[in-house]
Parts: structure tokens; sequence; C-alpha cells
């Protein structure tokens, strides 16, 4: 009964947008002694969208990771990415619980992070959306998943469908997609699409998208000056939900100037650093877990990981629809693998790799089916490589031991 | 006794294994059960195999720990896994050696390696108890016959009954269920061995497998296990005289490299 009660007093707190505000000054009295400015960023700008989409004044629009969001931002609406959620309560150590829920619904197959964000919808600590948008074009699952809670929210679901190449007849086929959906969400939120926002919103997302070809750039330094696993939790956040709007530039600016400044200084984020490493796959466990302190402290270094990877070209203000469409369709990770490949090799060249590891997330067919081949290709031009099989939000499936054997045996074979 | 002695500690997830080792090879070896506490098994077995040789502690030049229990030896110098250490210590027994198949209690690994003993790919299996000796121990609880009988069980067969289960759990009940309908102990044996073979053999495919293989760990005792192998292999596959000390004794050669200022 105690407990019952405490989670409805829970349930009541993350509701309210007050909440946020609170744990907005909270927070900034903990982080008052942090250095990197960008992460305080990161910290106000996730604290400051779930209270708007708790506020509800403008629509709430629930998008699937690589749905881009300058969609949500040129509707006026509040993006809200339940897969973000999902990492963010597995960091806070908090998924158990609403995975058990979720694995009295759908199949423990499924992608932990939707079996996540579903327990959330059902104990009803989510803002209810006014419509949802999903794209396939990594996870075809994430569309049924999205429909399956328009269903539960009694909302409507508009989903794009990328086309398999990047070829012209593909992006006009993305062009129309896109033209289509917004315009229909632009209906059912009755708000008109304002052309001069959506060119401010691309513009946007191209003054982030600049800072952020600099801070690549300037990762390639040794040693390297930001460490992996924050470029797979907040920063490669930010590249999903923060891209279009006024908080994403002064992130991607104030983390430039950040990097800068260990570069400048030749301060590696390793007291020493004795291999680099490229991380693939878009995410990494968010729970706690050691796999970043097993390498640190071998001195291996995560140099570069494949979500911030810029795999679009920039994009032009007057011809929004085209560069939307552009960037849904030039995705790396969609498509086919021997794009991905180059991607890859270009990755390994550029941040001078020793090693790579390939996470493979439990459920997640899209990652795991291609890396295989990613580590025959890499195999034969003479690059280490382990296929690390884990997951991200489901600590339940993390094997501590066997993470930590095929960890040190790679560490091992680097030398 | 002035020549130097090095220590490889074998921390198994069933058994613990402490190989001595001298500038002319192997002094003594111990093997002993895991049990709940790796730190106790790791004293256990160093000493063993120290009074098999009348030696103390104090004649130890080197430790090198190996093994999922690796990191509760405290009095290791060095710890590393038993993915190198296996390549390293077939590679002793069979230089020629450039893929070691290792299936222990709890896990099973395919592993290749250079000319010199140094590992260039592995594999694992998942946590998963298929494929491995825990697999083997609850199958013969399930058959109520000794683990160490069911080698030679299974070359009595003729055949084996196809298991469809590779599950621990499920395989345990379908075993249950085939000895229900009849079917011929040693011919369940047999399909046992090959249902672990076959998916061994399929995480080998993911590696490129070259001449010489050779077999370490303790089910490689089993020689039903054994002769399956190489039936889907259909190559030679070398076996030490003790498996079940592959791993401490490629850990004994890195404490040895180690005291030599080698490593």
């Amino acid at each position: 009964m105690d407990r019952q009660i405490s989670i409805r007093v829970l349930r009541w707190l993350v509701r309210r947008p007050s909440t946020y505000r609170l744990l907005g000054v909270l927070l900034e009295v903990l982080n008052r002694k942090e250095k990197n400015e960008a992460y305080k960023i990161w910290v106000r700008f996730l604290l400051e969208v779930t209270q708007k989409a708790y506020a509800h004044r403008r629509p709430v629009i629930w998008m699937n990771a690589f749905t881009p969001s300058e969609i949500a931002y040129a509707l006026g609406g509040v993006p809200f990415m339940p897969e973000i959620i999902a990492s963010l309560v597995s960091y806070l150590g908090w998924s158990r619980r609403p995975i058990s829920l979720a694995d009295t619904y759908i199949s423990t197959d499924v992608c932990s992070f939707y079996r996540c964000a579903l327990g959330l919808v059902l104990e009803g600590y989510l803002p209810h959306p006014d419509l949802i948008i999903s794209s396939s074009h990594l996870c075809d699952g994430a569309n049924k998943f999205f429909r399956y809670l328009s269903k539960l929210y009694g909302c409507p679901h508009f989903f794009l469908d990328p086309p398999y190449k990047c070829d012209t007849l593909g992006r006009r086929y993305m062009i129309s997609q896109l033209k289509e959906v917004v315009e229909a969400a632009s209906g059912l939120i009755h708000v008109p699409l304002d052309e001069g926002r959506l060119a401010q919103t691309i513009d946007l997302s191209n003054q982030a998208r600049r800072y952020m070809e600099d801070i690549n750039r300037l990762r390639q330094n040794i040693p390297s000056p930001f460490p992996g696993s924050e470029g797979l939790s907040y920063l490669a956040g930010m590249n999903f939900y923060s891209l279009g709007s006024e908080r994403g530039v002064d992130f991607y600016r104030t983390l430039y100037h950040y990097i800068e400044r260990k570069v400048v200084k030749a301060e590696g984020y390793l007291l020493k650093e004795r291999h680099r490493l490229l991380w693939l796959h878009h995410i990494r466990p968010y729970y706690e877990n050691e796999i970043f302190q097993i390498l640190g402290d071998r001195g291996v270094a995560v140099s570069f990981e494949e979500p911030n990877y810029l795999y679009w070209p920039s994009l032009d203000p007057s011809r929004p629809w085209e560069s939307l469409a552009e960037k849904i369709t030039s995705n790396i990770w969609a498509g086919p693998l021997d794009r991905r490949i180059e991607a890859v090799w270009r990755m390994v060249q550029d941040y001078s790799i020793d090693g790579v590891i390939h996470f493979s997330h439990w459920g997640c067919r899209q990652s795991c089916g291609g890396a295989g081949v990613i580590g025959d290709f890499l195999k034969e031009k003479g690059v280490p490589y382990i296929i690390l099989p884990g997951d991200g939000a489901d600590p339940d499936n993390y094997s501590p031991g066997q993470t930590r054997t095929r960890l040190e045996a790679l560490v091992e074979m680097l030398g | 006794m002035d020549q130097g002695i090095y220590v490889g500690i074998d921390i198994g997830s069933l058994s613990s294994e402490a190989v001595l080792l001298g500038d002319e090879g192997v002094l003594a070896y111990s093997i002993t059960n895991t049990g709940a506490n790796p730190r106790r098994a790791a004293d256990r077995c160093l000493e063993d195999a120290l009074a098999k040789v009348g030696l103390d502690e104090g004649a130890i030049s080197q430790i090198v720990a190996t093994g999922y229990g690796r990191i509760r030896v405290p009095f290791a110098s060095r710890q590393m896994t038993e993915i190198t250490c296996h390549a390293r210590g077939a590679h002793f027994l069979f230089p020629r050696t450039r893929t070691v198949i290792d299936i222990g209690g709890q896990d099973s690994k395919v592993i290749t390696l250079n000319a010199h003993g140094a590992v260039t790919d592995f594999v694992m299996n998942d946590k998963c108890a298929a494929g491995t000796g825990r697999f083997l121990e609850v199958m013969a609880d399930a058959l109520e016959t000794e683990l160490v009988d069911m080698g030679r069980k299974s070359l009595q067969a003729k055949r084996g009954v196809p298991i469809s289960s590779m599950c621990t759990v499920f395989a345990e009940s379908e075993v249950i269920s085939l000895i229900a309908e009849g079917y011929k102990e040693e011919e369940i044996i047999r399909g046992l061995h090959e249902a672990i073979s076959k998916r061994i053999f399929r995480m080998a495919k993911r590696l490129r497998v070259q001449e010489e293989i050779a077999l370490s760990g303790g089910v490689a005792k089993n020689q039903g296990i054994a002769e399956a192998l190489k039936a889907l292999f259909r190559k030679r596959i070398n076996i030490p005289p003790e498996p079940q000390i592959v791993g401490a004794l490629g850990a004994a050669l890195y404490a040895r490299d180690m005291a030599l200022g080698k490593g």
C-alpha cells in the first residue's frame, strides 16, 4: 500500500511542469563546479523540453530517434523522444520496473528502449502526445511500436518510410513523404506551416551542424580530448533532439570551445592514452556498468563514436524539404551496408583508430545484422575488432564477467 | 632450487588450476573445484601444486592469474584473460596451432592466433550455458550417469538422437522425454555431444579457422565431443594430455616473460 502511494506521488511529481523548474535550480547548484558548460546546457535543454511537454501549451510531438527533430521545431511543437527518455531512466537506474511491466505486454525480444518507454506509458508517467511521427529508416519495429502507442493514447500516428537508395528517385519519394506528413500534421494540430519558421529551423540546424563538424575535427587530435562515453550519451542525445533549436546551436558552440581549450592544452580525457578505439552503434549501456572504466584504466580511449559521424551534407534553408530528405536518405545506418562500411573506414583513418568495438544491442536487428560484415572488412584491413553483445537500457541483460573478458582480450590484442 | 618458478593460476567457473613452470618446463600442476570462493580456490590450487614439488611461496618468481575469477587473485602480479592465456598455452604445447577451441565450464571460445601465439581474433558464446561443461553436467544428472563416462558411452552409439533444444533447461526436459521414449542412453549422449559440437562449429565459422586446431578446457577430456568436433571441422584436432591446464600454462608462460623482463 505504502509503495503504491509513493508511486502515485512520484507520478504526480513527474507530471508537474514545476518539478522541472525546481530540478533545474537544484541541478544548477549541484553542477556549479562542472567545467563543461555544454553539459549544463544539455541538462537545461532536457528539463526545458520536458517541462514544456508536461505544460502542454504547445503541441507535443512524439518522435523516434532519427526522425528529424527539425520537423517538430518547424511546426512550433515540443519534440518528445521516448527512446531518449528511456536511456535517461536507465541511466538513473530506474529502468527495471517499466521494462518488467512492458514485458507483460510485448515480447522480451523487443528493443529495451521501447520496452522501457512502454512501461512508462503504461504507468502514466509520460506527457500525452498530440501526434506521433516515426521513421522506419533504422528500425521497422519503431513504426509498429509507435503505432501501438498511438492506439493507447488515441492520437494520430504518421510514419516516414525512407527508401533504401539515396538516388534522385529516392530523394523525390522522401520529399513527397515529408511534405505530406508535415502538412497533415500541421492540419491536425491546427498550426499552419510557416515557411519562414521552417527556413529558420533549417538554418539553426545548419549552424549546429557546422559546430559539429568542427568538434569532430578537434576530436581527431591525440590525445583524445573528449570521452567517448559522453559522446554516446548527451552529445548523441543532442544530435537526435536539439537540431533545429537555438539551444542546439548554443550547445554545440559551447562544446566546441570547451574541446578547443582541451586541444590547445594537449589535454586528453585519460591521464595516459595508449590506444584509440572507435565505438560502433549509436547507443551504449546507460545503466551503471564498467565498460568505459575497464578501458580507461588500461589507457584505452574511446576516441570517436558512430552516432557523431556527420553523414548528411549542409542543409539549405531555401530548399528545406530537399535538405531534410537528403539528411534522411544519406543516413549511413539505413540503406546499403557498403555506405556504412565506407564511413567506418573513414572514421578509422580520421581518428587514428587502433581497434573497433561494435556494440550489439539486444533486439536491434539493424546493427547486429551488419556487425559481421563490418568485422570481416576491418579484420581484412588488420584492425582488431570485437562484437560486444549487451543491452542499452536493460541492466538484466548485462553480463559483467563476459563483458570484462571481451574488453580485456581486445586490449591484450592491441598490445 | 635456483631456477625461477613462474606460476599461472586459472580460476574458472567450475574448476581452478595452477601450473608451476620452471626454466625447463612444467614442474607441477593442480586442479581443484572453484566452489563459491575464487580466492580460496586460488590459494588451494597453488598450495597443492607447490606441495607436489616440495616448495613454498617464497620460491615463486612471478604469478599471473587468468580465468573469470582472475580479478579475485590479489597475490597475482598481473591478470590476463583466458583468451590470451589459452592461445599462449596451446601454442606452447603445439607450436603450429593457429586455432584454439576452449570449452570450459561456463563458456566456450574459439580463438585464432598467429605464429607467435598472439591472439588475432576470438569469438565466445553469449551468456548461455549451452555448449559448455555446465550443460553436460546438467545432462549427466538428467541421465543419471557420471560425467566422466559420457565420452566413452557416446562412442558406443552408432548414431546420435537429434537434440533440438540447446537451452539447458529445455534440453534437460527433452532428454527426459527421450529416455521415456525408450532411446538408448548412449544414443542420447551422442546426440548431446553432436548438438554442442555443432554450436561450437557454427561459432567458429565466424572466424577464419586455420590448422592446426587445439582443443582445451575440461570438456576436451570428453572423447565423444572431440570426435564430434573432428567430424564437423574435418581437420585434425590436437588434444593436450591435460587440456584443463592450458589456460594456467599460458598464464605461467606470461609470468615467465614478466620475470625475464619480456612482458
